[in-house]
Order: structure tokens, then C-alpha cells, then sequence
């Protein structure tokens, strides 16, 4: 039987309409993943926040750490001259990383949360107004400017790599803020920002793609890193040994612990648990001979 | 809204007030003194200086029992002083469940050329307490604020060292914001002591501590306290160097002391600088430390001591050879740190 010309243009318009509805409903769809075996052309967002994460926790990281020592040449040097009996790395590491995390976690996962303009300033202020010694606000500040750098002469420019919009250009403005007062005369009044550290390492954790709880391990592996070279280089121990402290249960759980401890910390109630720590770190400007800024 | 049956209370437990002003006459007086229990403040009717207005800050029972709850408010009026002191420790006593929490708060707005001294006696927190204290300084322009803030380990006699449950203090010091600007934090000063240990390898709270038996903070700011705030820096640089080795032989070191000893008779070695010398052998002999920085225009200074004595002798030394606080306060002002 012949089909009359109207069923045709019907059966030709339904399945143009079934067409259209199906190229519709694949755009919708999010891309398939690449297959495994092939070599993509340019880095995912996966891999890319990946290899960021293994650069920001590289102790070779160029912040100066390894010139600091957040107070361990100072409590050696207090323990030598009788201040306290007992003095040995395995008593320092656990009161540290403790005093660390609660004094200074709460602004790195404030920064990471909030990384906006506005927040990275207010925590920053707020953080100049925290840190009560000379030697330690020297070196958190000295670290922070260490990595703004880094962020804006390494990764930024890194070819082939695009970071959010809206983070890069909070972090420029940041970054226009600090040079601009630099060069202003002082007029009294504390400097609106100062780059410290721990709210410019979360906002650039969170930037490059790491997870809140990447950036709150590393960050704080990085204390611990630091305080181990320091011990090396104070004669304490050898590479062997400090390998053998890093990669042992009592790092790794006491991190973990640190981190759950301060995750819902707000940055008003950080403060020290440790206060001798406060004492070592502000005596360290008195101490006879120094190998650490800190 | 439904009423209540009651009749309406314009005030909750523990509130006070102060406002200092300044009077016709020229001197401090107070304008609005109320307290309510467990609070309690007396000023006296007849002072015997008249730099500085004088307030007692005193508890009833002489301590503060689990879940009391202290809010004061202090205004200091342009250019007028004001002095706040206690009559011994301030006792936190046990709580019962480690939820109920002793509290302390304290709000202070300090006009233009107005000035706050306030050092009290430290906080003696009992075993078992639960004790949260928050004190807040606004300064307008030109204001003075001199605190001091202590905590000991309790009472020896009983075997108590740090065996609280937990202590958390804070202190700010912001500017007070005057037209356009926004009030800004100058400094925050917070110690949190928490006996609960977040991981095995972390110490007792007490072996924390180091030996301490008193940690204090006293924070310096404004015009009054200026000269004060340049003499602990000064001090704090002045310090012998930890750890500086004595290459000098016996018989040299004998000359040296000798020779020491024949100037401070004849009268060649300055007052200030006999004063150091006993100063700094009484920091040696009861091993206290201390530190003090310059935090955005804020002198903060910090010390611990073994003995709370040792800590309490050590300050008001400090305190009296500076001598502007006894200038600009009074004498009375120094009655907890002697």
C-alpha cells in the first residue's frame, strides 16, 4: 500500500524531532574520560592538581624552611642551661605540632574555605595580630612572601596550565595590595597585609585543586618536615633517623589528630596551648649563637 | 509576643558596670558603678591619691563556682583614668561535668586620652575547673591601656599543678573605630589550656608547662604607658646571652667581680644598673623567663616563673623601677603586684 505524502512528512518531522532531542540530551552529557592508554595532549584537572600537590609538599620547596627551627634551638639552648630537665626531639615534636596546629591549622582551612580576596585579608590581619613574637611573625612572614612568589613567577606562568579565574585574580589583587604598601611610608597604623604563611598556603592549595583535607596534612607535614631538617642540622640526629621519625606512626597519627582536632576551629579562637612555646620563640632573639631564624 | 508573669529583669547574673569620667575638680571619679552578685565592687569613699579612680574587683566567697557567669562593661571617659584591682587570687572552684563553664567577660571602651590600669592578682583555677575569660579593649585615639593577665597552677599545698580541666583566656586590644574608620585588631593575646589530650604521644598539661608554676601577660598601649613599653624592650635587649661562654680565667674573673664590687661602693655604678644586676640574678636564681615584642604598635610582654611569688616579685620590680604606673595611676595601682 502507498503511503500518502502527509504520513511521509509526518514520520520525517518525528524522526528530525527525535534528532534534535538525542544531539540535545549527548551535549548535556559530560565528555567520556579519556581512554587510559592514550597520552593526553594537555594535563586533566586531576593529574594537574596532582602534581601541584606534590610540589607544594616537596621539601624542596624554595620557602626557607630549613631556616627555622619554630623554637627547637631555643628550647635546646633553654634545656642546656637548666631552664627544663628533660630535652630531647621525641619530647618537642608531639608540644610543637600541637602548639602549630592550634595557633595557626584554623587560618590555612579558613583561607582554603574562603579563598576571596576580602577573607585572605582579613585573615591575614588577623593573623599579624595573633602571632605576639618578633621572631615568629618574622618567620611565618618570610615563608608566606616565599610562596606568593613562587605562585606568581612558577605556577601561574607554568604553560599549558590554567587556574580559576576568580582565584588567580584574588590572589593578584592580594598580591598588588602588599607591594603597594610596601613602598608607602609608615603611617602608624599596622600594614593591611603582611603575607603570612598560613592563609596564603590555603588559598593556594585550593587554587591548584587540593582537597581542604590535602592541604591541612601537608601543610602541617611541612611543619613537621621543617622541624626534622632542623634537628639534622642541629646535630641531633641523622638522615636516617629523621626519615625513620617521618615516616613513623606517631607523625602521621598526630598530624591526623591535629587536623580533626582544629577542622572546625574558627580562626577568633585559635590561641596557644603550649605558652612556654611562646617564651622559647620570643627568647630566641637572646640566645648566645644561632644556626635558625627561629 | 506572649507576656511573662514576671516581673521584667533589666540585668542577668553577674552583670556590672563602670564608667569613669573625668570630675570638674580635675580628677577621675565614677559616673555609674553597679555590680550584682557573684560580682561584687567596692570603691573607696575616701582615697588616699587621687590620680586614678580606684575599683575593687572582687567575687563573693572570694571565688568563682562552677557556671558563674561575670559580664563586666567599663567605660573610660576622655581623660579619665581608671584603676581596677582584686584583694588576692581569684579562685575558680571545681565544676561538677566539664559542660558547665565558669565565665568572665570583660568589655571595655577607653575614650580619647582616657586610661585603664589593670593589674590584678592572678587566676587560681582549683582541680577539676572549667574556666573560659574574654576581655576586650576598644582605644580611641591617644587612649592608655596597661593589662596584666596571670594564671597559676592552683594550690600547691593541695598537690595541685594545672590539674584544672581546662582554662581558655583571651585578650584584644583593638582601636575604636572614630568616623570613617573601622575599629581595627591590634593584638590577640589567646592561651588555651585543655587537659583533654588529643593524642597519646602529647604530654600531661602539666608536664607541658615545663616546670612553670605561673604564666602571665601583660600588654602595654597608648601615650601613658609609652615610656614603659621602651623599658621592657630595652630590658628585654639588655638581656645576658643565653648559652655565652666564659673564656676568662679564674683569676681574671676573681679581678673582674672585685673590681664590680669596689665600683658599686664608691658609688660609680648607677642606680639602674645596680638594680639589673640584682634583677637579673633573682630571673637566674627562680628561673623565670620572659620575653617581650613590639605587636603593631602594642608592648607585649610575657613570663613564667616556678614560683608564683618568684613571677609576682619579678613584675612588680619591673613595674616599680620604671615608676610611671605609680606616676600616672598611683601607687595603689601596684597593691597586687608587691
Amino acid at each position: 500500500m502507498k503511503q500518502s505524502d502527509e504520513d511521509i512528512n509526518n514520520e520525517i518531522a518525528d524522526l528530525e524531532r527525535r534528532l534534535a532531542e538525542a544531539k540535545a540530551r549527548r551535549s548535556r552529557q559530560p565528555p567520556p574520560p579519556p581512554p587510559l592508554t592514550s597520552s593526553p595532549s594537555r594535563p586533566t584537572r586531576q593529574n594537574l592538581s596532582n602534581h601541584f600537590h606534590l610540589l607544594l609538599s616537596d621539601s624542596a620547596l624554595p620557602l626557607g624552611s630549613f631556616a627555622f627551627s619554630s623554637g627547637l634551638e631555643s628550647y635546646l639552648m633553654h634545656g642546656k642551661t637548666g631552664h627544663h630537665t628533660h630535652t630531647s626531639f621525641p619530647a618537642f615534636l608531639p608540644i610543637s605540632v600541637s602548639s602549630y596546629a592550634s595557633t595557626t591549622l584554623p587560618f590555612v582551612l579558613s583561607a582554603h574555605r574562603d579563598p576571596s580576596f576580602s577573607n585572605l585579608c582579613e585573615l591575614d590581619d588577623a593573623q599579624d595580630a595573633t602571632i605576639i613574637c618578633t621572631v615568629g611573625k618574622r618567620a611565618s612572614v618570610a615563608q608566606g612572601r616565599a610562596l606568593l612568589g613562587i605562585y606568581e613567577r612558577s605556577f601561574a606562568t607554568a604553560p599549558g596550565v590554567s587556574f580559576p579565574r576568580q582565584a588567580t585574580d584574588d590572589l593578584k589583587q592580594y598580591s598588588r595590595l602588599l607591594k603597594l604598601q610596601s613602598g608607602r611610608a609608615d603611617d602608624g597604623g599596622p600594614p593591611a597585609v603582611s603575607a603570612h604563611l598560613a592563609p596564603l598556603f590555603g588559598a593556594i592549595c585550593r587554587l591548584v585543586g587540593m582537597s581542604l583535607e590535602q592541604t591541612a596534612y601537608v601543610f602541617m607535614l611541612g611543619h613537621v618536615k621543617a622541624l626534622v631538617s632542623a634537628a639534622v642540622r642541629a646535630g641531633m640526629f641523622g638522615p636516617y633517623q629523621a626519615q625513620k621519625t617521618l615516616a613513623g606512626g606517631t607523625v602521621r597519627t598526630l598530624i591526623t589528630a591535629m587536623v580533626d582536632r582544629e577542622w572546625e576551629t574558627r580562626v577568633e579562637a585559635a590561641g596557644q596551648n603550649v605558652p612556654v612555646m611562646d617564651l622559647w620563640f620570643g627568647r630566641h632573639e637572646v640566645l648566645y649563637s644561632r644556626i635558625f631564624h627561629s | 509576643m506572649a507576656s511573662s508573669p514576671f516581673p521584667k529583669s533589666s540585668s542577668a547574673p553577674g552583670e556590672g558596670r563602670i564608667i569613669a569620667k573625668l570630675l570638674p575638680e580635675g580628677i577621675s571619679g565614677l559616673e555609674a558603678f553597679t555590680y550584682q552578685y557573684p560580682l561584687k565592687l567596692i570603691s573607696p569613699s575616701r582615697p588616699s591619691e587621687d590620680q586614678s579612680v580606684l575599683v575593687f574587683l572582687l567575687s563573693y566567697g572570694g571565688g568563682l563556682v562552677a557556671g558563674d557567669n561575670v559580664n563586666l562593661k567599663v567605660d573610660v571617659q576622655p581623660r579619665a583614668k581608671l584603676t581596677i584591682v582584686t584583694q588576692g587570687h581569684t579562685k575558680v572552684f571545681n565544676s561538677p561535668t566539664p559542660d558547665i563553664v565558669t565565665r568572665q567577660a570583660m568589655h571595655v571602651h577607653i575614650a580619647s586620652e582616657g586610661a585603664l590600669c589593670l593589674l590584678p592578682d592572678p587566676v587560681q583555677p582549683f582541680e577539676g575547673s572549667v574556666y573560659e575569660q574574654t576581655q576586650i579593649f576598644k582605644l580611641e585615639k591617644d587612649a592608655s591601656l596597661c593589662l596584666l593577665d596571670w594564671v597559676t597552677q592552683g594550690r600547691t599545698a593541695r598537690g595541685e599543678d594545672w590539674s584544672f580541666v581546662r582554662w581558655a583566656g583571651r585578650n584584644e586590644v583593638w582601636t575604636a573605630g572614630e568616623g570613617d574608620s573601622k575599629e581595627r585588631l591590634l593584638v590577640r593575646d589567646a592561651v588555651i589550656l585543655d587537659s583533654n589530650k588529643s593524642h597519646p604521644e602529647l604530654p600531661e598539661l602539666r608536664s607541658s608547662m615545663h616546670g612553670m608554676g605561673v604564666m602571665g601577660t601583660l600588654l602595654l598601649r597608648g601615650p601613658l604607658v609609652k615610656s614603659l613599653g621602651e623599658f621592657f624592650l630595652s630590658e628585654f635587649a639588655a638581656l645576658p646571652r643565653l648559652g655565652a661562654r666564659d673564656f676568662r680565667s679564674d683569676a681574671a674573673k676573681k679581678a673582674a667581680a672585685a673590681a664590680a664590687a669596689a665600683a658599686a661602693e664608691d658609688g660609680s655604678v648607677s642606680p639602674r644598673e645596680k638594680w639589673r644586676t640584682q634583677r637579673l640574678e633573682m630571673e637566674s636564681r627562680s628561673k623565670l623567663l620572659w620575653s617581650a615584642a613590639n605587636v603593631r604598635g602594642c608592648v607585649v610582654v610575657k613570663f613564667g616563673a616556678p614560683e608564683v611569688e618568684a613571677g609576682r616579685l619579678w613584675i612588680g620590680s619591673m613595674l616599680e623601677e620604671e615608676g610611671s604606673i605609680a606616676k600616672h595611676f598611683g601607687e595603689h595601682a601596684l597593691m597586687c603586684v608587691r
